[in-house]
């Protein structure tokens, strides 16, 4: 019995020292979005049944992972794999107060990371995605995960989720700038809300999706956060920026904005209903192209960084569980609103 | 040739054979004006159809110049506006055909200046346009992005980057009307000049412990950044 139990022939399985790099010239736009239409470019020349792709800067990466991100395309017919991560909790913030809630309120699938950087997928979805004609566009950047996500979703491909543990990675790079990120990722999600309108009008409540791998709790390195600098940030922003949100956001929301300036650091807190009601107004004006679309969404990038210290100085003594529950409330949130933005969508 | 007949019946021959040649000539001048003025007319709607059609009040509300419109106490949109200058244009350009074809000295000198300048005041006018609406975009690409980067003096920033545009293109736009060529561009180089040196002793002299500040940051090292992973 014991015996049996031990698997003598993986003592000796062999790894090889070298290993195999594939290289490819490139032209175009650089981006991540650039380097998977590639990826999509082998898988279908190669007609692959599952692919997967992963971040290039991952230190918990284990090899567990490809074979949870591989496996429920392979044996269970699932076409996308998100994955699924314990993050610390004031990490992933884009994530959790904009994309997570914006695609779950409308498609109605509660994928928790939606632009994760680690996917699986079948040789049918890259073929699909191929046929997009978006790789110019800031897809071809930043945007390319949430596309990924919202093309499997809104196109009614079998989504289901993969728990890989912790997402450690190298140190982010510092010249990385936020807001361009943000206009890229949020312009990305706008765009496909565009493009996916009578989709998401028709979608009703959301619903869990699969998910695969055994969820255990791990361990997370400390962040450092400096809430008083945000504040700061934020309060400049509603100084210099109010003329160009005055014409996006309701009177009320505006009202509140310069309200909130003047409270203490204790007090500063922006409700989920109101943040809702920003990042859906940014998306209607998104739409009916109220203001450049560009200046749109760089302006945002104060308002953000004030949800985010607000989120920061709500959450300070709250565990994972708790932080997941808040999260929980704002993408309800997200999901009574979401008639408003439809009635508003024209 | 009695006396009668010299002083009375031939200048009355004179202003007939006169008015036979400046009759047909009036005629034709008005309408040449009446057809400038229907196709001016004509074409206001035309352009006003598909300005509608191509959304452009939404592209120039977008730069910004709806604002300046309104500001200006203008209600109506940029599309009325430009189709009714591409109107008047038409019946303009018209009208000077139409004076020309009377054959008038005085009158055909004044129209010939005006044909000559006019093309120079339109220029003038689409470079005070285009420089308006260059500087609002500009001023605020540049009041985000130092918003964002959290620069105190940013809405100044937003205000100089704009005036500067405006500066110049209110430059050019006298330089193309030939008002005082050298002058102006004398005063715009030595206030765009005079204006970058006293930000820079400006700069230098408020500014030194800041100055002192970044550089010893940048030498000993940044001060901790958040860690926050926002995607």
């Amino acid at each position: 019995m014991q015996e049996a139990a031990i698997d003598y022939e993986s003592f000796f399985l062999e790894h090889s020292v070298v290993p195999f790099k594939l290289t490819t010239p490139y032209h175009g736009i650089p981006g991540k979005g650039s380097a998977f239409k590639i990826m999509f470019e082998i898988a279908k020349a190669l007609n692959v049944k599952a692919c997967a792709v992963v971040d290039s800067d991952l230190r918990s990466i284990m090899p567990g992972w490809i074979d949870l991100l591989i496996r429920p395309v392979l044996k269970a017919g699932f076409d996308y794999v998100a994955p699924l991560y314990h993050r610390h909790k004031y990490d992933g913030t884009i994530t959790n107060s904009i994309v997570y809630p914006l695609t779950r309120a409308l498609y109605g699938k509660r994928i928790r990371q939606p632009i994760g950087g680690e996917f699986g997928f079948s040789g049918k979805l890259a073929k699909f995605y191929l046929t997009k004609d978006v790789w110019e566009s800031d897809v071809a950047r930043f945007g390319i995960d949430i596309w990924m996500t919202t093309t499997a979703i809104a196109n009614n491909f079998k989504i289901c989720q993969s728990f890989l543990g912790a997402k450690l990675h190298d140190p982010k790079d510092p010249g990385k700038d936020l807001s361009e990120m943000l206009y890229q990722v949020v312009g990305a999600a706008f765009d496909l809300v565009e493009t996916y309108s009578d989709a998401w009008k028709q979608t009703g409540a959301s619903e869990a999706v699969p998910t695969f791998g055994f969820q255990y709790a791990v361990g997370l390195e400390p962040i450092s956060v400096d809430v008083d600098r945000m504040i700061e940030k934020f309060r400049l922003g509603v100084k210099e920026l109010m003329d160009i949100w005055a014409k996006v956001l309701p009177e009320e929301t505006a009202a509140f904005l310069q309200k909130i300036v003047e409270r203490d650091k204790e007090e500063f807190h922006i409700a989920d209903e109101i943040w809702a009601d920003i990042i859906y107004n940014f998306a209607i004006a998104w739409h009916k192209k109220t203001v450049s679309r560009e200046h749109l969404l760089k302006s945002l990038t104060p308002l953000y960084i004030g949800k985010t210290a607000s989120f920061v100085i709500e959450n300070r003594d709250s565990d994972a569980y708790a932080v997941e529950e808040k999260i929980e409330q704002l993408c309800k949130v997200f999901e009574n609103k979401k008639t408003f933005l439809a009635e508003k969508w024209q | 040739m009695n006396l009668l007949e010299m002083s009375i019946a031939e200048p009355f021959r004179r202003f007939f054979d006169k008015a036979m040649i400046f009759l047909p000539n009036l005629f034709m001048a008005v309408l040449i004006l009446i057809t400038g003025i229907v196709l001016g007319i004509i074409l206001k709607s035309l352009f006003l159809k598909a300005f509608g059609e191509i959304g452009i009040d939404k592209f120039f509300g977008r730069l910004g110049a709806g604002e300046m419109m309104k500001k200006g106490g203008v209600q109506e949109p940029v599309s009325a506006l430009l189709s009714k200058l591409i109107g008047w244009l038409t019946a303009l350009i018209f009208a000077g055909i139409a004076l020309s074809t009377i054959e008038i000295p005085a009158v055909e000198k004044l129209v010939d200046k005006l044909t000559h300048y006019m093309p120079s005041i339109v220029i003038a006018l689409a470079i005070l346009f285009i420089g308006y609406l260059v500087g609002n975009f500009l001023g605020r690409a540049a009041l985000i992005a130092s918003v964002n980067a959290g620069i105190k003096l940013s809405g100044l920033i937003g205000k100089a980057v704009r005036f500067t545009i405006l500066m110049l293109s209110a430059t050019m736009a006298l330089e193309q009307l030939g008002i005082g060529k050298e002058t102006v561009i004398i005063a715009f180089a030595i206030i765009f000049g005079g204006a970058v040196l006293a930000l820079a002793i400006a700069f230098g002299l408020a500014g030194k412990d800041i100055a002192k500040e970044f550089l010893e940051k940048k030498i000993k090292g940044e001060e901790k950044k958040d860690e926050i992973e926002h995607l």
